[in-house]
């Protein structure tokens, strides 16, 4: 029965098929209000939808070369996500239970889409994919620094903890942590970094289609293609949650959450359409001197109390 | 085992040297296997197909029966060091050890530059720890270890003293920074089973045990040690890995890996905290597990390649399967990717550094905080390395001219690294079942997590999932037909001669940056290796000696008639 709850979570709710769908819905957001940016009509709401299905039934090409990593890569990097995805969920809904583990364990499952991105670019045996693999490790290099010292802030703000069910407990008895000085520094750090992880503009050097062609998705075609646009769809609901629970957590109830989700995305949206692409020396310049700078300062802060 | 008993006080044997006991064995018979056949002369052939030795210097019979002499001479050396209950009895092995390294190291070809350094480094502090053990006489009156029990305190300055140079051995031995610059050098230069066995597993073993076993048993520690201990730690991190992701030699790369890692160890030690130090310690057994099957799968790719320079290999896990196999088990595994072994162990660390976050004054907060940030930034630097290892290796783009002749390696080579990969994954997916319940908690008492990680229902999960995915892709209506097909640049077939990406100029974007570009430059000049420091101090004071001994007789005579007359001049009128 437990066995059977826990497949439940990971696959059905909140896990994959959950997690996927408002994933998807919330792309096709992005989509629509980049295309009234642009003064164009924009996709209907189950845009993206079609655009997985169509890609599971066309044909898979496969470079000559490492196969089995290139077809594995993306499946592993979509289940820890999930893993991720399944693990917030349920700590909304039950804080004291948890899932599979805590905010350090959260915190490196988050990585694991990007790895599973560069070792399947990698075996794909393209230069152009190596240029971009190059690029998306540096750009994950540049944000862990910031990530890292804000997640570290929200550890010290909720009591030196790192229990996710206890962190939304603490900011339920005395505030969402976004309500400090601290906090919002953090936060501001945060919600940069979600945009890196998320790969969009300014952070999409490792894709710059206009430049390298997709860079680390090049040889990628059909089924593999159509795992990875679900990660990166599974990434754009559970980036933005995670920072919930981080910084907003004082209520979550069914409203406030979709309501602070679509702030959040909005923000997404907003950075998205009205900045140019950055060099990846610029952004690693950026996340490693002003954003961590920023970060450390929001660690002080919460070290003294602020 | 109970025959140690008789040797009490002697010997003995605890919870803690238990499970080391175990993996030196453990790792001595991996040794071995992988070196049968190694280390035959004649199997290594480089890429044009010459009969040429590559990284052993060994020649012959003689030469051979020297080698497993030392090897089993340093394996059972290691095991009376860690089993001793008496300093002195510890100090005589340890230095034994120092010797066989010297010797095994000195084996390969080029090496005795690499060998002379280490041994002046390791018996520099061997050294001081000798000097420790006798402050530690002078406050204890006895050298049996169980019955030592020293209280640190901040205003008696000797057992501080003494505490840090056996902490200075243990350093250099494991290669904390800034004692670590033999494991690069003899990395690169020694035969590749001695950095397997020795640098990457064993000293590491040794080091952090006894570094462990002073911090634990024979003395008390105080806020301020610890605090030295964790910033040390850290440091040793983030220099590490900074440097190692420059590397250009797969080899040396993994060398400063191997010093890298030990930061974590020493952090978790530093904490004080039970949680830390069983984290810290069983950190200890995963790097030796995957650092000695990374080296072996360097090992691998040397001898069919003939070269470990990651320019000139590429595209290898076609060719040499199982070899990747493991080598990428162990990469994931070193750079803490769940469910392996190594993210459990880092994130024990991690709980440690937080949990001694609650019990200290701003400042030392302040000092965990900035460990911990650096502790967890590290593991995704030894990520960034060791992808750019993986694609330069063995995915990326292949090495045209080396395409002929290669094929993987016999089953006495491949099989120590599959062996090693199966228990980064064992120990990782069962962590609390197999290694911490069996080795690490009864060696640690009082530890409690405070943070969950349920590694085995996450990787049921991911397999479900996986098994599921497969079906999916199988079903007859869904099924995509997969084909292979050449790569195209710019509507053009792939041409690998003149767009190879190796993989190894990934990073140099980090090492242009403004600030970290002179750092870069000082490394390379030698400013921060304490050899070259300590060989410029020894030669600058050797000079004003030189300058008085010219070998010129009439000096010699005016020396000794000067001193005389000092002589009669002091007992004259004294």
């Amino acid at each position: 029965m437990k066995a059977l709850i826990n497949l439940f979570t990971y696959l059905i709710f909140p896990g994959f098929l959950f997690s996927a769908c408002i994933g998807l819905i919330a792309g096709w957001v992005d989509r629509k209000v980049t295309a009234r940016i642009h003064w164009r009509v924009g996709p209907p709401w189950y845009q993206n939808f079609v655009d997985i299905v169509k890609l599971l039934g066309k044909e898979t090409i496969v470079p000559a070369g490492a196969k089995m990593t290139f077809l594995l890569a993306p499946y592993l990097g979509l289940l820890s996500l999930t893993l991720v995805a399944a693990a917030l969920g349920s700590n909304i809904l039950s804080p004291l239970e948890g899932f599979v583990g805590d905010l350090i364990v959260v915190l490196y499952l988050l990585v694991v889409p990007a790895v599973a991105l560069i070792i399947g670019a990698a075996s794909s045996r393209n230069p152009l994919a190596s240029v971009g693999l190059s690029r998306e490790m540096k750009l994950v290099l540049g944000y862990e620094l910031p990530f890292i010292l804000s997640v570290i802030t929200v550890i010290i703000k909720s009591g030196i903890t790192i229990q996710i069910g206890e962190i939304i407990n603490h900011q339920i008895n005395f505030g969402s942590n976004i309500a400090s000085i601290s906090g919002t520094l953090a936060f501001l750090v945060s919600i940069f970094c979600m945009q890196a992880k998320l790969g969009f503009v300014p952070f999409d050097a490792s894709e710059a289609e206009q430049e390298i062609m997709g860079g680390v998705l090049i040889e990628y075609s059909g089924l593999p293609l159509a795992i990875f646009k679900v990660t990166k769809a599974i990434l754009l609901y559970t980036m933005p949650l995670f920072l919930i629970i981080l910084f907003m957590g004082k209520d979550l109830s069914p409203l406030f959450i979709i309501a602070k989700f679509v702030l959040l995305l909005v923000i997404i949206v907003l950075i998205k359409n009205t900045s140019p692409r950055v060099r990846i020396d610029q952004a690693l310049r950026w996340f490693w001197g002003p954003m961590s700078f920023l970060a450390s300062a929001a660690v002080i802060l919460a070290l003294l109390g602020k | 085992m109970c025959k140690f008993f008789s040797f009490y006080p002697y010997f003995i044997k605890d919870n803690l040297s238990n499970f080391i006991v175990l993996a030196i064995a453990l790792f001595t018979v991996l040794t071995l296997i992988y070196s049968s056949k190694f280390m035959n002369p004649v199997r290594n052939t480089d890429r044009t197909g010459n009969n040429k030795t590559v990284s052993n210097g060994v020649k012959g019979k003689s030469g051979l029966m020297q080698y497993y002499t030392y090897i089993i001479l340093t394996s059972i050396a290691s095991i009376a060091a860690v089993r001793s209950n008496h300093l002195i009895l510890l100090f005589v092995f340890w230095g034994f050890l120092g010797l066989t390294l010297y010797l095994l190291i000195n084996m390969g070809q080029n090496s005795s530059q690499a060998a002379k350094k280490t041994f002046i480094i390791i018996g520099g502090s061997d050294a001081l720890m000798l000097l420790g053990i006798g402050i530690i006489y002078y406050l204890s009156g006895t050298f049996m270890m169980d019955k030592i029990r020293i209280p640190l305190a901040s205003n008696s300055i000797l057992p501080i003293v003494a505490y840090l140079c056996i902490a200075i051995g243990c350093f250099a031995k494991a290669g904390v920074m800034p004692f670590h610059t033999w494991i690069p050098d003899s990395s690169e230069a020694a035969p590749l089973p001695v950095v397997a066995f020795l640098p990457a597993s064993l000293d590491k073993l040794l080091g952090i045990y006894l570094l462990a076993r002073i911090s634990m048993d024979l003395f008390i520690m105080i806020p301020l040690i610890n605090m030295i201990l964790m910033v040390v730690g850290a440091f040793t991190i983030i220099a590490g890995v900074m440097m190692a992701l420059v590397q250009h030699n797969m080899k040396r790369l993994l060398g400063y890996h191997a010093v890298s890692q030990v930061g974590y160890m020493v952090l978790g030690i530093g904490t004080g905290t039970p949680i830390g130090i069983a984290g810290g310690l069983f950190h200890m057994l995963n790097n030796a597990i995957y650092k000695q099957a990374l080296f072996f799968s360097a090992g691998n790719v040397e001898s069919r390649t003939g070269t470990t320079e990651l320019d000139k290999i590429g595209g290898l896990s076609k060719v040499m399967p199982l070899t990747y196999i493991a080598a990428l088990i162990a990469c994931l595994s070193i750079s803490g990717v769940p469910p392996f072994n190594g993210f459990v162990s880092k994130w024990m660390v991690y709980q440690g550094v937080i949990s001694q976050l609650q019990f200290h004054t701003d400042k030392l907060r302040f000092i965990g905080v900035l460990c911990l940030a650096a502790a967890m930034f590290g593991s995704g630097l030894t990520l960034a390395s060791f992808m750019k290892l993986i694609h330069a290796a063995f995915l990326g783009q292949r090495e045209v001219s080396s395409r002929s002749n290669i094929k993987e390696v016999s089953i006495a080579m491949w099989l120590p690294g599959i062996i090693l990969a199966i228990i980064c994954i064992v120990f990782g997916v069962f962590a609390n079942q197999v290694p911490l319940k069996q080795f690490i908690l009864p060696a640690v008492s009082g530890v409690s997590f405070i943070g969950t990680w349920y590694s085995g229902l996450a990787t049921t999960l991911i397999i479900a999932g996986l098994v599921l995915g497969i079906l999916i892709f199988k079903l007859k209506n869904l099924a995509p037909n997969i084909r292979e097909d050449k790569s195209y640049i710019g509507a053009e077939p792939l041409d690998l001669e003149n767009n190879r990406v190796t993989g190894t100029e990934f990073y140099n974007t980090i090492k242009e940056l403004k600030t970290l570009k002179p750092i870069y430059k000082r490394v390379k000049k030698g400013t921060f290796d304490i050899y070259e420091q300590g060989k410029k101090f020894t030669f600058s004071v050797a000079k004003v000696l030189q300058y008085l001994h010219n070998g010129v007789l009439p000096t010699y005579m005016v020396w000794c008639l000067l001193g005389t007359l000092a002589l009669f001049y002091y007992l004259l009128f004294k």
